[in-house]
């Protein structure tokens, strides 16, 4: 599968949108994830782009915490121009993304509760907390892997997806009601599976 | 399905609610667009029922159909109620007047007085209660309580401390404040408090979703608390706290279970509506239906043996799980871009998130659920 799928997607791009992602943010690793892909490729009637590459006269369906997040939800006026290979591919790029985002949550989410007491020792000793931490970690670690070997899989990259959104729920979750603000921590996650959802074809969505 | 056959009289009460079911969907997206513009809404009938719905019967201004008299009469008929009207948006219901949570903490610990002067001040359908319980940096754990009830021979008692994720905590007027007078958890006490008042302050928080309740930050400095608005005074030491309103937090966990349910009853109609035959759908009926009979098995059991903690945290984490679940589902069914093009979807998988966080959070429910020691060893 590696040998086969790799030309396809290289591994140096999911290595470098996850990196976008985790170190500048959500709209830096979309812009990573889109690069030679405009709104007409989504497969929807919606995609979603960077606020910066939105063009002039777009329809922009406004969403406040994509607003925050420096995302943009805009009409797509044309049928999807792209080969199902190549979506597969961007959905694959931003699976990276979205890996990046999820990783930078949890780091917050460990910095969080080891500051925080509860019961006489620090939150993040707690087992029921470092479980779902261990489990972050070993689900991160083995979608990454499948976005490398499998970026051409179409519903291997829409299950990675699915798992994301689990994932960036369970990271959400560590920060108690803190991960429900809308200022909070997990605004990107959120916003992250909302672009996916324009993005990505999930596998009983085909209509 | 074959399941529980309701009685009659909650068979009529489910039916009511829901056709006010129909009045809350219309009114769901305009209040998660501007909550603050929420009292705008609160003349509707359907709200106005409610509100007198969920006020115990000897406290209750207006005569109600008997259809939904029995509304607060158990922990099943507010288990039915409710999962009917979250059926038709759970945020909206936050957003209304009236006990909410903080009743329930009232009925548990108020004295005749004390209930007589929570109700009748909100008679006039305007006011928003508060149940402020949560902390900033302390989560569930209410033995880690700051807040401070301190005797002053001049007032009575001095409240001061802060509490955070509390719905209406810059709108309400009046509602219920936990706070410690002494280190033991014993000490932990309620008051009843008046807002405006003199060292209180009150903001709005930003939420994600269910943003109808206003979550939102209350800070307490030197609030003055008369003697006589300090709950359970009437009750033993033991029952005064936090464990004398059991049954309230019980009750509490059922009704949040309840919505929990509902708004996921919601995406499945409406997944439905919108594709017929979507696939998985005949599962996804069938595990609701499932948690239904759970919630109704388990609310039965609360009106049984109110103070168990356990059969209320099993029903909340399942059916807040299974809603958080379901939004998955309805973007497969619906296909790309369905979240940004059904908007009342993407509201609820934002609202969903919330029961999460309320009135304990899913590790605080797993502390609940599993056995304080290992099984015994059958030889």
């Amino acid at each position: 599968m590696r040998e086969s799928t790799a030309h396809v997607e290289g591994p140096e791009s999911i290595a470098e949108c996850e990196l976008v992602a985790h170190t500048h943010g959500l709209a830096a690793g979309l812009g990573a994830a889109l690069a030679g892909v405009d709104a007409a490729a989504a497969p929807g009637r919606v995609a979603a782009l960077p606020a910066a590459r939105v063009a002039p006269g777009a329809t922009v369906i406004p969403h406040r915490m994509a607003d925050l997040e420096g995302i943009s939800f805009v009409r797509s006026q044309s049928a999807a121009t792209v080969s199902a290979e190549e979506r597969t591919a961007v959905g694959a790029r931003l699976g990276a993304v979205r890996l990046g985002i999820v990783r930078r949550l949890a780091d917050r989410a460990v910095e969080h509760l080891t500051a925080r007491v509860a019961g006489g020792e620090p939150t993040v000793r707690k087992q029921l907390v470092l479980a779902t931490i261990a489990d972050l970690v070993a689900e991160t670690e083995a979608l990454r892997r499948r976005l490398m070997v499998a970026a051409a899989v179409a519903s291997a990259v829409a299950d990675a997806h699915e798992r994301l959104t689990v994932l960036g729920w369970e990271a959400a979750k560590l920060f108690g009601a803190s991960g429900y603000l809308v200022d909070g921590p997990a605004r990107g996650a959120y916003v992250s599976r909302l672009a996916a959802n324009c993005w990505v074809v999930p596998e009983s969505g085909a209509r | 399905m074959t399941g529980r056959d309701l009685d009659p009289a909650l068979l009529e009460l489910r039916d009511v609610c829901r056709q006010i079911a129909d009045d809350l969907r219309s009114r769901a997206l305009a209040v998660d667009a501007d909550p603050d513009d929420a009292s705008r809404h609160l003349d509707a009938p359907s709200l106005a029922l409610l509100r007198t719905a969920s006020t115990p019967k000897r406290f209750r201004q207006d005569d109600l159909p008997l259809r939904i008299a029995e509304y607060t009469d158990s922990c099943l008929a507010r288990a039915v109620a409710n999962v009917e009207l979250a059926r038709g948006d759970a945020g909206i219901l936050s957003a209304n007047t009236g006990p909410s949570l903080a009743g329930l903490a009232i009925d548990a610990l108020g004295d005749e007085a004390q209930q007589e002067l929570f109700y009748r001040a909100l008679a006039d359908g305007r006011t928003w209660t508060f149940f402020a319980m949560t902390e900033p940096g302390r989560g569930s754990d209410a033995t880690a309580m700051k807040t401070r009830l301190e005797r002053d021979p001049d007032v009575g008692h001095r409240l001061t401390g802060v509490k955070r994720y509390v719905a209406n905590a810059a709108r309400g007027s009046i509602g219920v404040v936990y706070a410690r007078t002494g280190p033991s958890a014993l000490s932990i006490r309620a008051a009843l408090v008046t807002c405006p008042a003199p060292g209180f302050t009150g903001r709005p928080l930003e939420m994600i979703g269910l943003r109808g309740a206003r979550f939102g930050e209350m800070s307490f400095d030197g609030v003055h608390v008369p003697e006589d608005m300090v709950l359970g005074r009437h009750l033993p030491a033991s029952q005064r706290g936090i464990w004398g309103a059991g049954r309230a937090f019980n009750l509490m966990r059922v009704q949040i279970a309840a919505q929990a349910l509902g708004v996921a009853f919601a995406i499945c109609d409406y997944v439905c509506e919108q594709r017929p035959g979507a696939p998985g759908a005949e599962l996804v009926r069938a595990r609701l239906d499932a948690a239904r009979e759970l919630l109704y098995d388990i609310a039965v059991a609360v009106d049984r043996a109110p103070t168990d903690p356990r059969p209320p945290s099993i029903v909340k984490l399942h059916t807040t799980a299974l809603a958080v679940e379901l939004t998955r589902w309805a973007e497969r069914a619906l296909g790309p871009g369905s979240l940004l093009e059904h908007p009342l979807l993407e509201k609820w998988s934002r609202d969903v998130c919330a029961f999460e966080f309320m009135d304990g959070t899913g590790n605080i429910l797993r502390l609940h659920i599993a056995p304080d020691t290992a099984p015994v060893r059958e030889d």
